[in-house]
């Protein structure tokens, strides 16, 4: 059986328990670090392998990619769509290289798979439109994140 | 049968037949490159090799005919040893091109690599490297791929009964070229690049279009011509991506002739007609399948009716059409078409001594045991015309002067010549049964789903008997 201990008159009323934790709260809010900051004017700096929105390398201003497929054949969402074409400078390149980052799930597996080390993930992690997007090759060349 | 003894496992086999095959009858795999069963042996690559009882040293496997009593073994240390030593040799001079290589995934040098060899490279000199050769529009060279396992030229002298590709120099210089440089001259080219067991020879029509992994693989025959040669056809995401032999010891073995191989490209053409069509003098006219059917009806109302069915159609199909033609115009004569010239099964002939029949349909010897005769001329009383057909019949010539409805699949400037045109299907979107040559029934398979607004060939003549018209049913 639960004992039910006598409370005097001023603990009945509670009023000093709300003014020890209003001091609580009082402490962190005025003299504690923040740990939220002021997004958009202050950012966060992400690690290095922070996986966000992909890029393609290029070495010499040619693609790395040569359009081997792994990529596509390794991506769970299905997202990465890529046609193979034939140059004088390169045996094998992508004509088209299109990543739907709406499906995408940001497991790096595609980084993961390259052999070339063409495809990467950025640490870039605004990628809100307000239309659909699919990112194609020349976009993917020209975004770099912060690499 | 005689046994012996391959891992521990009794196996029984043919007399005659080599260890390769002995094993494969048990499931035991054999490593191998230079050996093919539609091949002479060479036994030139030594991947086979396995340690034998009571012999000294290893024997290549693709060599040594099983005998009874005899005690084989594919897994032991010594065996295994030298599997990976003939890795390394072969990867000694092989580029590292699997991402851009058309083989990848199919190929047997990463595979056995994979399964026998070593993850690291002990080399660091630079790797033998040969000139680019245009070797025609059916097969692209890459001679840095090549482990020199003569398979090609075998295939040439023995099956395509051409001696065209050749060894030039010897040992490490060794390259495999066409005699001259010049382009390969033969009507099974295809097959150079299937028996390949690297990406030295690939198929030009299918570079770079597709990694071998994604497609799916539907069995079929070939439509090409009467010889019924079995194959695969390779789709992904509803299109065709290539056709591939299967074999068939009864009929093609491991190969297939260039033209039934690349035959499937008027399924996907551009100027196909999937639409029901009439035409007016200002070209074609699209119509809905009500409307089409009707004016089809209408065109043939009253008229002298001959119908014309194409010996590409198959059993099932040919036997609707019959019984259609008995329920709806029963006075109409029937014939059959197909290849110029080819009137019944007696004019049908080997057109080489390799596979090629001269009837360049697939079901000539179906139509004419279900009592249909070949089309000959046009008799003077016709004056309406039903033509029937796959994709792949000949056109009859002299057909000019009568009304026309055509059924199939047909292009847009052959539709033109018809006044309504009802599309069908390919055999690629079709089941069905064909008869070869010899009587041999097969069965197509449908691969694709039917394009555009074509219909199975049944479901259209049902419609065509099920609509009432003004005109009345004929
Ligand atoms: S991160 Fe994952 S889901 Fe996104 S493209 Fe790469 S493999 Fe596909
Ligand atoms: S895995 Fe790399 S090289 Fe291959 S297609 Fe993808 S990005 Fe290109
Ligand atoms: S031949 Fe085979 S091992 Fe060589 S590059 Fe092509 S796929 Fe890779
Ligand atoms: S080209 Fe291919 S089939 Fe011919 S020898 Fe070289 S590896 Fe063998
Ligand atoms: S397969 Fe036996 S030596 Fe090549």
């Amino acid at each position: 059986m639960l004992l039910k201990k006598k409370k005097g008159f001023l603990q009945e009323l509670y009023l000093i328990e709300i003014i020890k934790g209003l001091m609580i709260t009082m402490k962190n809010m005025l003299f504690a670090p923040k740990v939220t900051i002021q997004f958009p004017e202050e950012r966060r700096n992400y690690s290095d392998r922070y996986r966000g929105m992909h890029y393609l390398k290029a070495t010499n201003g040619v693609e790395n990619c040569t359009a081997c497929m792994l990529c596509p054949t390794v991506c769970p969402a299905e997202c990465i769509h890529i046609e193979a074409g034939e140059r004088p400078d390169k045996e094998k390149y992508p004509v088209k290289f299109e990543i739907d980052l709406l499906r995408c799930c940001f497991c790096g597996m595609c980084e993961e798979a390259c052999p070339k080390d063409a495809i990467k993930l950025s640490n870039i992690y605004e990628m809100s439109t307000t239309y659909r997007e699919v990112y194609d090759k020349q976009f993917l060349l020209e975004q770099r994140g912060n690499k | 049968m005689p046994k012996c003894i391959i891992d521990g496992r009794e196996v029984e086999f043919t007399p005659g037949q080599n260890l390769i095959e002995a094993a494969k009858g048990a499931g035991i795999d054999i490593p191998l490159f230079c050996y093919h069963p539609g091949l002479s042996v060479v036994a030139q690559c030594r991947m086979c090799a396995v340690e034998i009882e009571k012999m000294p040293k290893l024997q290549t496997a693709c060599s040594t005919l099983a005998a009874e009593g005899m005690v084989v073994k594919t897994k032991s240390q010594k065996t295994v040893e030298n599997q990976k030593s003939v890795m390394e040799f072969l990867l000694a001079n092989h580029p590292l091109d699997c991402p851009i290589c058309d083989k990848s995934g199919e190929c047997d040098l990463q595979d056995n690599s994979y399964k026998h060899g070593s993850a690291y490279s002990r080399t660091t000199e630079e790797r033998r490297t040969y000139l680019d050769l245009d070797m025609g529009p059916v097969i692209k060279k890459n001679m840095n791929r090549c482990i020199h396992c003569t398979r090609c030229i075998r295939f040439g002298s023995e099956i395509a009964e051409i001696r065209e590709m050749v060894a030039l120099k010897r040992g490490n210089n060794t390259e495999i070229t066409t005699i001259d440089g010049r382009p390969l001259e033969t009507d099974y080219a295809g097959n150079y690049a299937d028996i390949c067991p690297t990406g030295s020879l690939t198929i030009k029509d299918f570079r770079f279009k597709k990694r071998v992994w994604f497609l799916e693989k539907v069995p079929t025959v070939c439509e090409g011509c009467s010889k019924g040669c079995n194959m695969e056809i390779h789709q992904d995401n509803n299109q065709i991506y290539r056709c591939v032999p299967r074999e068939n010891k009864e009929i093609n073995h491991y190969w297939l002739c260039d033209e039934g191989r690349f035959n499937f490209h008027y399924v996907e053409r551009e100027d196909r007609l999937l639409d029901p069509a009439r035409t007016k003098t200002s070209g074609l006219e699209v119509c809905d399948w009500a409307s089409s059917i009707d004016l089809a009806k209408a065109a043939l109302a009253g008229k002298n009716i001959a119908i014309l069915v194409g010996s590409d159609l198959t059993q099932e199909e040919a036997a609707a059409v019959l019984q259609f033609k008995e329920q709806h115009y029963s006075q109409a004569s029937i014939y059959h078409f197909g290849t110029p010239g080819i009137l019944s099964t007696r004019d049908d002939a080997p057109e080489d001594r390799i596979l090629k029949r001269k009837s360049k349909t697939a079901n000539l010897n179906g139509l004419e045991k279900l009592g249909i005769r070949g089309f000959s001329k046009l008799s003077a009383d016709v004056t309406g015309l039903l033509i029937i057909r796959g994709g792949r019949a000949t056109l009859p010539a002299d057909i000019d002067g009568v009304e026309k409805v055509g059924i199939g699949v047909f292009m847009k400037d052959q539709a033109l010549m018809f006044s309504v045109i009802l599309p069908g299907l390919s055999f690629a979107e079709k089941d069905g049964t064909i008869l070869n040559y010899e009587g041999r029934e097969q069965r197509i398979r449908r691969a694709l789903q039917p394009p555009g607004q074509a219909k199975g060939l049944s479901e259209i003549l049902m419609m065509w008997a099920n609509r009432k018209t003004s005109h009345g049913a004929a």
